[in-house]
Protein backbone atom coordinates (compact mmCIF):
# COMPACT_ATOMS: atom_id res chain seq x y z
CA UNK A 1 0.00 0.00 0.00
CA UNK A 2 2.69 2.44 0.66
CA UNK A 3 4.66 1.62 -2.08
CA UNK A 4 1.61 1.98 -4.38
CA UNK A 5 1.11 5.76 -2.65
CA UNK A 6 4.53 6.76 -3.29
CA UNK A 7 4.40 5.42 -6.90
CA UNK A 8 0.76 7.23 -7.06
CA UNK A 9 2.32 10.06 -5.79
CA UNK A 10 5.16 10.43 -8.22
CA UNK A 11 2.87 9.99 -11.11
CA UNK A 12 0.78 12.45 -10.39
CA UNK A 13 3.58 14.92 -9.97
CA UNK A 14 4.86 13.97 -13.55
CA UNK A 15 1.11 14.33 -15.03
CA UNK A 16 1.28 17.77 -13.47
CA UNK A 17 5.00 18.84 -13.78
CA UNK A 18 4.29 17.66 -17.61
CA UNK A 19 0.87 19.88 -17.91
CA UNK A 20 2.77 22.74 -16.84
CA UNK A 21 5.85 22.11 -19.32
CA UNK A 22 3.62 21.53 -22.83
CA UNK A 23 1.36 24.14 -21.90
CA UNK A 24 4.28 26.92 -21.78
CA UNK A 25 5.10 26.29 -25.61
CA UNK A 26 1.57 24.88 -26.36
CA UNK A 27 0.55 27.40 -29.35
CA UNK A 28 4.44 27.11 -30.69
CA UNK A 29 5.36 25.38 -34.00
CA UNK A 30 8.79 24.27 -32.47
CA UNK A 31 6.99 23.12 -29.29
CA UNK A 32 9.44 21.56 -26.13
CA UNK A 33 12.58 22.40 -28.75
CA UNK A 34 12.22 26.01 -27.48
CA UNK A 35 12.78 24.53 -23.51
CA UNK A 36 16.44 25.16 -24.23
CA UNK A 37 16.30 27.34 -27.20
CA UNK A 38 14.96 30.09 -25.64
CA UNK A 39 17.48 30.02 -22.57
CA UNK A 40 20.04 29.51 -25.51
CA UNK A 41 19.16 32.53 -27.65
CA UNK A 42 18.64 35.02 -24.92
CA UNK A 43 21.99 33.84 -22.93
CA UNK A 44 23.68 34.58 -26.74
CA UNK A 45 22.09 37.83 -26.80
CA UNK A 46 23.41 38.48 -22.54
CA UNK A 47 26.88 37.63 -23.60
CA UNK A 48 27.09 40.29 -26.35
CA UNK A 49 25.48 42.56 -24.38
CA UNK A 50 27.66 42.26 -21.34
CA UNK A 51 31.38 40.94 -22.98
CA UNK A 52 31.98 44.57 -23.41
CA UNK A 53 31.17 44.70 -19.26
CA UNK A 54 33.51 44.80 -16.09
CA UNK A 55 36.41 43.09 -18.37
CA UNK A 56 38.91 44.64 -15.93
CA UNK A 57 37.30 42.99 -13.08
CA UNK A 58 36.01 39.95 -13.35
CA UNK A 59 37.38 37.19 -16.17
CA UNK A 60 34.23 35.69 -18.40
CA UNK A 61 31.85 38.24 -17.29
CA UNK A 62 29.21 36.80 -19.27
CA UNK A 63 29.63 33.44 -17.69
CA UNK A 64 29.79 34.91 -14.66
CA UNK A 65 26.32 36.88 -15.24
CA UNK A 66 24.80 33.76 -16.87
CA UNK A 67 25.73 31.63 -13.60
CA UNK A 68 23.62 33.93 -11.78
CA UNK A 69 21.18 34.52 -13.87
CA UNK A 70 20.68 30.73 -13.91
CA UNK A 71 19.95 30.05 -10.56
CA UNK A 72 17.73 32.95 -9.75
CA UNK A 73 15.70 32.15 -13.07
CA UNK A 74 15.32 29.10 -11.08
CA UNK A 75 13.89 30.76 -7.45
CA UNK A 76 11.91 32.90 -8.74
CA UNK A 77 9.97 30.78 -11.74
CA UNK A 78 9.34 28.70 -8.99
CA UNK A 79 8.03 31.11 -6.13
CA UNK A 80 6.42 33.08 -8.74
CA UNK A 81 4.45 30.34 -10.58
CA UNK A 82 3.43 28.85 -6.71
CA UNK A 83 2.28 31.70 -5.48
CA UNK A 84 -1.24 31.41 -6.82
CA UNK A 85 -1.15 27.76 -7.29
CA UNK A 86 -3.63 26.88 -4.78
CA UNK A 87 -6.10 29.83 -5.52
CA UNK A 88 -5.77 28.49 -9.65
CA UNK A 89 -6.48 25.20 -8.66
CA UNK A 90 -9.44 26.03 -6.49
CA UNK A 91 -12.16 23.86 -8.04
CA UNK A 92 -9.58 20.27 -8.03
CA UNK A 93 -8.79 20.85 -4.70
CA UNK A 94 -12.35 21.18 -3.30
CA UNK A 95 -13.48 18.04 -5.74
CA UNK A 96 -10.09 15.34 -4.98
CA UNK A 97 -8.96 14.15 -2.19
CA UNK A 98 -5.65 14.54 -1.96
CA UNK A 99 -2.17 16.16 -0.33
CA UNK A 100 -2.41 19.94 -1.42
CA UNK A 101 1.51 20.32 -0.93
CA UNK A 102 1.65 18.40 -4.33
CA UNK A 103 0.20 21.22 -5.77
CA UNK A 104 3.08 23.67 -4.75
CA UNK A 105 5.60 20.94 -5.77
CA UNK A 106 4.62 20.37 -9.32
CA UNK A 107 5.36 24.04 -10.00
CA UNK A 108 8.70 24.11 -8.04
CA UNK A 109 9.61 20.86 -9.75
CA UNK A 110 8.47 21.88 -13.27
CA UNK A 111 10.75 25.84 -12.82
CA UNK A 112 13.59 22.99 -11.77
CA UNK A 113 13.12 20.68 -14.84
CA UNK A 114 13.21 24.27 -17.17
CA UNK A 115 16.82 24.90 -14.79
CA UNK A 116 17.94 21.41 -16.36
CA UNK A 117 17.11 22.74 -19.95
CA UNK A 118 18.88 25.86 -19.20
CA UNK A 119 22.05 23.60 -17.92
CA UNK A 120 21.75 22.35 -21.52
CA UNK A 121 22.32 25.41 -22.67
CA UNK A 122 24.58 26.85 -19.98
CA UNK A 123 26.75 24.25 -20.84
CA UNK A 124 26.64 25.24 -24.55
CA UNK A 125 28.03 28.42 -23.43
CA UNK A 126 30.82 27.39 -21.30
CA UNK A 127 31.98 25.06 -24.48
CA UNK A 128 31.96 28.44 -26.36
CA UNK A 129 33.84 30.46 -23.90
CA UNK A 130 36.41 27.60 -23.76
CA UNK A 131 35.76 27.26 -19.79
CA UNK A 132 37.79 24.31 -18.87
CA UNK A 133 35.76 21.45 -17.06
CA UNK A 134 36.94 21.51 -13.80
CA UNK A 135 35.90 18.20 -11.12
CA UNK A 136 34.24 21.20 -8.52
CA UNK A 137 31.37 21.44 -11.34
CA UNK A 138 30.20 18.11 -9.79
CA UNK A 139 29.36 20.09 -6.69
CA UNK A 140 26.27 21.47 -9.38
CA UNK A 141 23.62 18.78 -8.73
CA UNK A 142 24.05 18.94 -4.13
CA UNK A 143 24.10 22.70 -4.83
CA UNK A 144 20.98 22.78 -6.71
CA UNK A 145 19.68 20.32 -4.63
CA UNK A 146 19.85 22.72 -1.64
CA UNK A 147 18.32 25.37 -3.74
CA UNK A 148 15.94 23.53 -5.09
CA UNK A 149 14.61 23.06 -1.04
CA UNK A 150 15.12 26.73 -0.36
CA UNK A 151 12.66 27.26 -3.07
CA UNK A 152 10.42 24.83 -2.17
CA UNK A 153 10.29 25.75 1.46
CA UNK A 154 9.58 29.60 0.53
CA UNK A 155 7.11 28.23 -2.10
CA UNK A 156 4.96 26.68 0.42
CA UNK A 157 4.98 29.61 2.14
CA UNK A 158 4.05 32.08 -0.16
CA UNK A 159 1.32 29.88 -1.31
CA UNK A 160 -0.57 29.66 2.18
CA UNK A 161 -0.05 33.33 2.43
CA UNK A 162 -1.58 33.99 -0.57
CA UNK A 163 -4.62 32.53 0.38
CA UNK A 164 -4.86 34.71 3.50
CA UNK A 165 -4.13 38.15 1.71
CA UNK A 166 -3.68 38.49 -1.98
CA UNK A 167 -1.74 41.69 -1.81
CA UNK A 168 1.73 39.20 -1.07
CA UNK A 169 1.68 38.89 -4.63
CA UNK A 170 2.59 42.15 -5.40
CA UNK A 171 4.71 42.91 -2.27
CA UNK A 172 6.59 39.82 -3.09
CA UNK A 173 7.17 40.86 -6.61
CA UNK A 174 8.56 44.46 -5.27
CA UNK A 175 10.84 42.17 -2.63
CA UNK A 176 12.19 40.72 -5.93
CA UNK A 177 13.42 43.30 -7.05
CA UNK A 178 15.57 44.27 -4.44
CA UNK A 179 16.59 40.39 -3.80
CA UNK A 180 18.17 40.29 -7.12
CA UNK A 181 20.27 44.11 -6.45
CA UNK A 182 21.00 42.13 -3.21
CA UNK A 183 22.33 39.07 -5.06
CA UNK A 184 25.21 40.36 -7.17
CA UNK A 185 23.80 38.82 -10.18
CA UNK A 186 25.37 41.14 -12.25
CA UNK A 187 28.06 43.27 -11.02
CA UNK A 188 31.23 42.30 -8.90
CA UNK A 189 31.42 42.25 -5.01
CA UNK A 190 34.72 42.71 -3.81
CA UNK A 191 34.49 46.45 -4.38
CA UNK A 192 31.57 46.90 -2.22
CA UNK A 193 31.98 47.91 1.49
CA UNK A 194 29.82 48.29 4.77
CA UNK A 195 26.64 46.60 5.37
CA UNK A 196 26.14 46.39 1.67
CA UNK A 197 28.48 43.72 1.73
CA UNK A 198 27.43 42.05 4.54
CA UNK A 199 23.78 41.86 3.15
CA UNK A 200 24.78 40.64 0.00
CA UNK A 201 27.13 37.83 1.83
CA UNK A 202 24.37 36.43 4.37
CA UNK A 203 21.91 36.51 1.34
CA UNK A 204 21.49 32.53 1.18
CA UNK A 205 20.88 33.39 -2.76
CA UNK A 206 24.35 34.86 -3.48
CA UNK A 207 25.30 31.65 -1.45
CA UNK A 208 24.55 29.61 -4.09
CA UNK A 209 25.16 31.92 -7.30
CA UNK A 210 28.45 32.56 -5.72
CA UNK A 211 29.45 28.94 -4.80
CA UNK A 212 28.67 28.17 -8.44
CA UNK A 213 31.22 30.47 -9.81
CA UNK A 214 33.53 29.53 -7.58
CA UNK A 215 32.88 25.90 -9.18
CA UNK A 216 32.85 26.73 -12.43
CA UNK A 217 35.86 29.46 -12.92
CA UNK A 218 37.64 29.10 -10.39
CA UNK A 219 37.59 25.12 -9.92
CA UNK A 220 37.61 25.41 -6.15
CA UNK A 221 35.31 23.55 -4.01
CA UNK A 222 32.95 24.73 -1.21
CA UNK A 223 35.03 25.07 1.89
CA UNK A 224 32.97 23.41 5.10
CA UNK A 225 31.05 26.27 6.73
CA UNK A 226 29.91 27.46 3.03
CA UNK A 227 28.59 23.58 2.36
CA UNK A 228 26.75 23.47 5.61
CA UNK A 229 25.36 26.90 5.38
CA UNK A 230 23.71 25.95 2.34
CA UNK A 231 22.63 22.70 3.88
CA UNK A 232 20.66 24.52 6.77
CA UNK A 233 19.42 27.22 4.43
CA UNK A 234 18.15 24.72 1.95
CA UNK A 235 16.91 21.81 4.56
CA UNK A 236 15.83 24.64 7.33
CA UNK A 237 13.72 26.71 4.69
CA UNK A 238 11.44 23.37 3.60
CA UNK A 239 11.46 22.18 6.99
CA UNK A 240 9.99 25.82 8.43
CA UNK A 241 7.87 25.63 5.22
CA UNK A 242 6.51 22.38 5.06
CA UNK A 243 5.88 22.57 8.54
CA UNK A 244 3.30 25.36 8.81
CA UNK A 245 1.46 24.63 5.58
CA UNK A 246 0.88 21.22 7.10
CA UNK A 247 -0.14 22.92 10.16
CA UNK A 248 -2.14 25.35 8.74
CA UNK A 249 -4.01 23.23 6.07
CA UNK A 250 -7.32 23.21 7.23
CA UNK A 251 -7.44 26.99 7.67
CA UNK A 252 -6.25 27.27 4.01
CA UNK A 253 -8.93 24.88 2.81
CA UNK A 254 -11.29 27.45 4.41
CA UNK A 255 -9.82 30.32 2.74
CA UNK A 256 -10.34 28.96 -0.61
CA UNK B 1 -35.01 -6.95 -0.11
CA UNK B 2 -31.30 -7.01 1.10
CA UNK B 3 -31.00 -7.29 4.15
CA UNK B 4 -29.02 -4.12 5.87
CA UNK B 5 -26.93 -4.87 8.65
CA UNK B 6 -23.97 -3.36 8.53
CA UNK B 7 -23.28 0.26 8.96
CA UNK B 8 -21.19 1.41 5.91
CA UNK B 9 -21.08 5.51 6.90
CA UNK B 10 -22.00 7.44 10.11
CA UNK B 11 -22.83 11.20 9.65
CA UNK B 12 -22.40 12.70 13.18
CA UNK B 13 -23.91 16.00 13.72
CA UNK B 14 -21.85 17.56 11.32
CA UNK B 15 -21.72 21.37 10.82
CA UNK B 16 -19.79 23.08 7.51
CA UNK B 17 -19.44 27.07 8.25
CA UNK B 18 -17.48 28.95 5.84
CA UNK B 19 -16.16 32.34 6.09
CA UNK B 20 -18.30 34.90 4.21
CA UNK B 21 -16.49 36.08 0.56
CA UNK B 22 -16.71 39.72 2.12
CA UNK B 23 -15.49 39.34 5.45
CA UNK B 24 -12.58 37.64 4.21
CA UNK B 25 -9.41 39.46 4.55
CA UNK B 26 -7.60 39.28 1.71
CA UNK B 27 -5.24 42.21 1.42
CA UNK B 28 -2.61 43.47 4.15
CA UNK B 29 -4.98 47.16 3.94
CA UNK B 30 -7.98 45.23 5.15
CA UNK B 31 -6.19 43.39 7.98
CA UNK B 32 -4.66 46.46 9.57
CA UNK B 33 -7.99 48.40 9.41
CA UNK B 34 -9.31 45.56 11.33
CA UNK B 35 -6.80 44.69 13.68
CA UNK B 36 -6.33 48.50 14.25
CA UNK B 37 -10.27 49.09 14.60
CA UNK B 38 -10.68 46.18 16.40
CA UNK B 39 -13.49 45.43 14.49
CA UNK B 40 -13.35 41.61 13.40
CA UNK B 41 -16.02 41.08 11.00
CA UNK B 42 -16.24 37.29 10.95
CA UNK B 43 -19.68 36.30 8.87
CA UNK B 44 -20.21 32.92 8.76
CA UNK B 45 -22.17 31.14 6.48
CA UNK B 46 -23.40 27.90 7.26
CA UNK B 47 -24.05 25.38 5.04
CA UNK B 48 -24.73 21.95 6.86
CA UNK B 49 -26.39 22.71 10.49
CA UNK B 50 -25.94 19.42 12.85
CA UNK B 51 -26.35 16.51 10.31
CA UNK B 52 -26.64 12.75 11.28
CA UNK B 53 -27.44 9.79 9.33
CA UNK B 54 -26.00 6.34 8.77
CA UNK B 55 -25.98 4.79 5.64
CA UNK B 56 -25.93 0.85 5.53
CA UNK B 57 -24.04 -1.76 3.41
CA UNK B 58 -25.99 -2.08 -0.05
CA UNK B 59 -28.33 1.29 0.55
CA UNK B 60 -28.28 3.66 -2.16
CA UNK B 61 -29.43 6.77 -0.90
CA UNK B 62 -30.80 9.93 -3.19
CA UNK B 63 -29.86 13.17 -1.67
CA UNK B 64 -31.93 15.89 -2.85
CA UNK B 65 -33.08 19.67 -2.05
CA UNK B 66 -32.57 23.17 -3.79
CA UNK B 67 -29.01 24.50 -5.45
CA UNK B 68 -27.29 25.65 -1.83
CA UNK B 69 -29.22 23.41 0.85
CA UNK B 70 -26.15 21.45 1.29
CA UNK B 71 -25.99 18.36 -0.88
CA UNK B 72 -22.61 18.88 -2.57
CA UNK B 73 -20.70 19.73 0.85
CA UNK B 74 -21.87 17.03 2.62
CA UNK B 75 -20.69 14.33 -0.18
CA UNK B 76 -17.33 16.33 -0.51
CA UNK B 77 -17.13 15.78 3.60
CA UNK B 78 -18.23 12.27 3.06
CA UNK B 79 -15.53 11.81 0.41
CA UNK B 80 -12.82 13.30 2.46
CA UNK B 81 -12.18 16.50 0.34
CA UNK B 82 -13.79 18.90 3.04
CA UNK B 83 -13.10 18.80 6.86
CA UNK B 84 -16.24 19.69 8.72
CA UNK B 85 -16.36 22.73 10.87
CA UNK B 86 -17.43 20.15 13.81
CA UNK B 87 -19.26 16.54 14.18
CA UNK B 88 -17.51 13.74 12.75
CA UNK B 89 -17.59 11.12 9.46
CA UNK B 90 -17.44 7.63 10.36
CA UNK B 91 -16.39 6.05 7.31
CA UNK B 92 -13.58 3.85 5.88
CA UNK B 93 -11.87 6.63 3.35
CA UNK B 94 -9.94 3.91 1.22
CA UNK B 95 -13.53 2.37 0.08
CA UNK B 96 -14.91 5.81 -0.97
CA UNK B 97 -14.77 7.03 -4.57
CA UNK B 98 -15.99 10.71 -5.46
CA UNK B 99 -16.84 10.38 -8.96
CA UNK B 100 -15.72 13.65 -10.51
CA UNK B 101 -16.06 14.41 -14.15
CA UNK B 102 -13.03 16.58 -16.49
CA UNK B 103 -10.95 17.56 -13.14
CA UNK B 104 -7.72 19.07 -13.97
CA UNK B 105 -9.22 18.95 -17.72
CA UNK B 106 -6.52 21.54 -19.79
CA UNK B 107 -7.54 22.79 -23.20
CA UNK B 108 -3.69 23.06 -24.58
CA UNK B 109 -3.54 19.00 -23.74
CA UNK B 110 -4.07 16.47 -26.33
CA UNK B 111 -7.25 14.12 -25.67
CA UNK B 112 -4.75 11.25 -24.63
CA UNK B 113 -2.84 13.75 -22.53
CA UNK B 114 -5.97 14.45 -20.95
CA UNK B 115 -6.44 11.12 -20.05
CA UNK B 116 -3.34 10.44 -18.07
CA UNK B 117 -3.71 13.61 -16.62
CA UNK B 118 -7.25 13.60 -15.34
CA UNK B 119 -6.96 9.43 -14.63
CA UNK B 120 -3.52 10.49 -12.13
CA UNK B 121 -5.62 12.97 -10.12
CA UNK B 122 -8.68 10.70 -9.74
CA UNK B 123 -6.49 8.45 -8.49
CA UNK B 124 -5.72 5.89 -11.32
CA UNK B 125 -2.24 4.14 -11.64
CA UNK B 126 0.07 4.23 -14.90
CA UNK B 127 -0.65 0.60 -15.73
CA UNK B 128 -3.95 0.76 -14.94
CA UNK B 129 -4.42 3.70 -17.47
CA UNK B 130 -2.58 1.96 -19.90
CA UNK B 131 -4.84 -0.94 -19.89
CA UNK B 132 -8.24 1.03 -20.12
CA UNK B 133 -7.01 3.11 -22.39
CA UNK B 134 -8.45 1.75 -25.27
CA UNK B 135 -12.04 1.06 -23.85
CA UNK B 136 -11.79 4.87 -23.00
CA UNK B 137 -11.42 5.83 -26.85
CA UNK B 138 -14.00 3.40 -27.70
CA UNK B 139 -16.29 4.14 -25.33
CA UNK B 140 -16.44 8.16 -25.90
CA UNK B 141 -15.91 7.51 -29.36
CA UNK B 142 -13.04 9.81 -30.11
CA UNK B 143 -11.38 7.26 -32.02
CA UNK B 144 -9.02 9.31 -34.55
CA UNK B 145 -9.37 13.17 -32.65
CA UNK B 146 -7.35 11.62 -29.40
CA UNK B 147 -4.06 13.12 -30.24
CA UNK B 148 -5.67 16.46 -30.78
CA UNK B 149 -6.11 19.19 -28.13
CA UNK B 150 -9.02 19.31 -26.78
CA UNK B 151 -9.57 22.72 -26.99
CA UNK B 152 -10.13 22.04 -30.82
CA UNK B 153 -13.24 19.45 -29.24
CA UNK B 154 -16.74 20.38 -28.63
CA UNK B 155 -18.06 20.41 -25.29
CA UNK B 156 -19.98 17.07 -26.29
CA UNK B 157 -16.62 15.34 -26.80
CA UNK B 158 -14.85 16.92 -24.06
CA UNK B 159 -17.90 15.77 -21.30
CA UNK B 160 -18.02 12.08 -23.38
CA UNK B 161 -14.29 12.24 -22.74
CA UNK B 162 -14.59 12.61 -19.34
CA UNK B 163 -17.25 10.65 -18.66
CA UNK B 164 -15.53 7.36 -20.33
CA UNK B 165 -12.87 8.23 -17.56
CA UNK B 166 -14.81 8.50 -14.46
CA UNK B 167 -16.67 5.69 -14.99
CA UNK B 168 -13.66 3.11 -16.49
CA UNK B 169 -13.32 1.98 -12.85
CA UNK B 170 -15.12 -1.19 -11.49
CA UNK B 171 -18.00 0.39 -8.99
CA UNK B 172 -15.83 1.02 -5.47
CA UNK B 173 -17.86 -0.40 -2.18
CA UNK B 174 -19.11 3.56 -1.71
CA UNK B 175 -19.60 5.29 -4.77
CA UNK B 176 -20.62 8.96 -4.39
CA UNK B 177 -21.88 10.75 -7.52
CA UNK B 178 -22.74 14.12 -7.60
CA UNK B 179 -24.97 14.84 -10.40
CA UNK B 180 -23.31 13.05 -13.43
CA UNK B 181 -25.91 11.29 -14.56
CA UNK B 182 -26.58 13.03 -18.22
CA UNK B 183 -23.88 13.53 -20.52
CA UNK B 184 -23.86 14.19 -24.39
CA UNK B 185 -26.71 13.68 -26.98
CA UNK B 186 -29.41 11.46 -26.52
CA UNK B 187 -27.54 8.35 -28.06
CA UNK B 188 -24.44 9.13 -25.72
CA UNK B 189 -27.05 9.98 -22.51
CA UNK B 190 -28.35 5.99 -23.13
CA UNK B 191 -25.22 4.49 -23.05
CA UNK B 192 -23.81 6.55 -19.76
CA UNK B 193 -27.19 6.32 -17.76
CA UNK B 194 -26.77 2.42 -18.49
CA UNK B 195 -23.26 2.77 -17.42
CA UNK B 196 -23.90 4.27 -14.42
CA UNK B 197 -26.78 2.35 -12.95
CA UNK B 198 -24.17 -0.98 -13.99
CA UNK B 199 -22.26 0.55 -11.54
CA UNK B 200 -25.13 1.89 -9.06
CA UNK B 201 -26.54 -1.71 -8.74
CA UNK B 202 -23.37 -3.58 -8.73
CA UNK B 203 -23.95 -3.86 -5.19
CA UNK B 204 -21.96 -0.60 -3.81
CA UNK B 205 -22.93 1.88 -1.06
CA UNK B 206 -24.60 4.54 -3.08
CA UNK B 207 -24.62 8.20 -2.52
CA UNK B 208 -25.97 10.42 -5.43
CA UNK B 209 -27.31 14.12 -5.69
CA UNK B 210 -29.76 14.48 -8.36
CA UNK B 211 -31.82 17.20 -9.31
CA UNK B 212 -33.63 14.66 -11.56
CA UNK B 213 -36.15 13.24 -9.68
CA UNK B 214 -37.28 10.64 -11.88
CA UNK B 215 -33.31 9.17 -11.75
CA UNK B 216 -33.77 9.48 -7.93
CA UNK B 217 -36.80 7.35 -8.11
CA UNK B 218 -35.62 4.88 -9.95
CA UNK B 219 -32.47 4.37 -8.77
CA UNK B 220 -32.80 4.40 -5.11
CA UNK B 221 -33.75 2.78 -2.20
CA UNK B 222 -34.03 5.68 0.86
CA UNK B 223 -34.05 9.68 0.00
CA UNK B 224 -32.65 12.29 2.32
CA UNK B 225 -34.22 16.24 2.03
CA UNK B 226 -31.95 18.57 2.68
CA UNK B 227 -33.06 22.42 3.14
CA UNK B 228 -30.62 24.96 3.98
CA UNK B 229 -28.51 22.70 5.51
CA UNK B 230 -30.78 20.36 7.46
CA UNK B 231 -32.44 16.97 7.04
CA UNK B 232 -36.11 18.16 6.17
CA UNK B 233 -37.22 14.26 5.75
CA UNK B 234 -36.05 11.19 5.08
CA UNK B 235 -38.12 8.10 3.84
CA UNK B 236 -38.80 5.91 0.75
CA UNK B 237 -38.04 7.24 -2.84
CA UNK B 238 -42.05 7.71 -3.50
CA UNK B 239 -42.98 9.64 -0.21
CA UNK B 240 -39.38 11.97 0.10
CA UNK B 241 -39.78 13.42 -3.84
CA UNK B 242 -43.80 13.33 -3.80
CA UNK B 243 -43.49 15.84 -0.59
CA UNK B 244 -40.34 17.67 -2.28
CA UNK B 245 -42.31 18.12 -5.11
CA UNK B 246 -45.18 19.20 -3.48
CA UNK B 247 -42.95 21.86 -1.88
CA UNK B 248 -41.78 22.94 -4.78
CA UNK B 249 -44.36 23.59 -6.69
CA UNK B 250 -46.26 25.25 -3.50
CA UNK B 251 -43.72 28.28 -4.39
Amino acid sequence: MKESQSRQFFFLLRQLTGRELKRKYARSYLGVIWSVLHPLLSMVILSLIFSQLFRRTIDHYPIYYLTGYILWQAFTGATNASITTLADNKALLLKIHFPIELFVLARVYTAFVQLGYSLIAYGTMLALFRIPLQWSMLIAPLLILFLFGFALGISYLLSAAYLFFGDIKYLYSVALTLWMYCSAIFYPVDQLEGPIRWIIEENPLFLFISTMRNAVLSGLWPDPKTSLRMLLWGGGTYLLGSLLFRKNKSRMMQNL
Amino acid sequence: MPNFTQTEIAVEKVTMRFLKAQARTHSLKELLVQKLSGKHRAEYFTALDQVSFTVQTGEIIGLIGKNGSGKSTLLRIIAGALTPTSGKVRVDAKKVKLLTLGAGFDTELTGRENVYLNGALIGYSKPFLDRIYPDIVRFSELEGFMDEKIRNFSSGMVSRLSFAIATAQKAPEILILDEVLSVGDSHFRKKSEARIREMIHSGSTVLMVSHSNAAIRNNCTRVIWLEKGRIRQTGTPNEVCAAYEKAENAL
